[in-house]
């Protein structure tokens, strides 16, 4: 009998995350698909400003994602207005199916990703901890500030270019994590599925250490308030 | 003799500036191009950015050490070279650009 009602649960379970997985998808096909394409990657012929980012190598875990597609990326802290927020067009089930359906479709390991990637950097040493915000605040503005801005709102003198081709995300409301945030100030924002390579990787220049004062110097300058 | 060795101090100001070359650095495709360059102590160096977004070019060698600040599209920003030896300058903004001078 408990066999029976455990097997019965199970099946529940998993028609339920089928149904989830379907209506995802339903809604992917109708909306998303024409920015983001079949197969997540982004690859389709229409002109964007910013062109929209692989799903498939996307930073972003399940809830990030369905905060993105909820609240759009404007609200998150990007300057390009490319992306645009859903919850006027979806219910909360709606667009919890669709975060579900891209994450386990397109990018079912990005946590993994994460977790791997950070394992494989430096630890920082303890003589080092007390000196992070000081070398993260040099190497802020000496680098980051040119497309960030001093105060973080990514508004620094690089975007004041006439062209206008670079849009940096306003450091204060991003909803990466500390982790993510050094992953990709590491990497750069190609390796984790942009189209440019507009925020570029900093691996060549600066070692792990000084990245993640730079994003300890972020967190508690532009986002402890 | 006083003006005489005015004169002449002047003259070979005048004379070590004229032989002073400029040296030609064209910032494109996130790339300096060329990517290395010998100079002598005295020469110009012009940084032209030719891509269509903002960049910078800096040293931090102590004997030489300049920051052109933001150079728009289009820009030009000349430095002179004031001291022997092997630096490097680098865009702030994009950090895979990388020059290397060799003044002498």
């Amino acid at each position: 009998m408990k066999g029976i009602l455990l097997l019965a649960a199970l099946v529940l379970s998993l028609s339920a995350s089928d149904t989830k997985f379907d209506l995802g998808e339903k809604i992917y096909t109708q909306t998303c698909v024409s920015c983001h394409g079949v197969n997540g990657k982004a690859q389709v012929d229409l002109e964007f400003v910013v062109k929209p980012r692989s799903l498939q190598t996307s930073i972003l875990d399940e809830e990030q994602s369905y905060n993105i597609i909820k609240k759009g990326s404007h609200y998150w802290g990007s300057a390009a207005d490319i992306m645009p927020s859903f919850e006027s067009v979806y219910d909360d089930k709606e667009l919890r199916a669709v975060s579900y359906y891209v994450s386990k479709k397109f990018n079912p390991n990005a946590k993994k990703r994460v977790v791997a990637e950070y394992a494989k950097s430096d630890l920082i040493p303890k003589e080092k901890l007390s000196k992070m915000h000081k070398r993260g605040a040099k190497i802020y503005k000496r680098n980051c500030s040119w497309c960030h801005g001093l105060t973080g709102k990514g508004d620094g003198e690089a975007t004041r270019n006439p062209e206008k081709s670079i849009f940096p995300y306003d450091l204060g409301k991003t909803l990466l994590t500390k982790k993510q945030m050094f992953l990709y100030a590491k990497h750069g924002g190609k390796f984790w599925g942009t189209d440019k390579n507009d925020m570029p990787g900093w691996s060549r220049k600066y070692d792990d250490y000084t990245l993640k004062s730079v994003v300890f110097y972020i967190e508690e300058t532009f986002r402890k308030k | 003799m006083k003006t005489i060795l005015k004169t002449l101090l002047i003259s070979l100001a005048i004379a070590a500036s004229a032989n002073a070359a400029n040296h030609l650095v064209d910032q494109k495709g996130k790339t300096f191009i060329p990517h290395a360059l010998t100079v002598a102590v005295g020469d110009t160096i012009t940084f032209k950015n030719s891509d269509p977004f903002a960049h910078n070019a800096y040293t931090d060698d102590e004997a030489n050490e300049f920051d052109i600040g933001m150079q728009a599209a289009g820009a030009e920003n000349k430095v002179t070279v004031k001291a022997a030896g092997t630096f490097s300058v680098e865009c702030a903004i994009h950090p895979n650009m990388l020059l290397e001078v060799t003044a002498k």
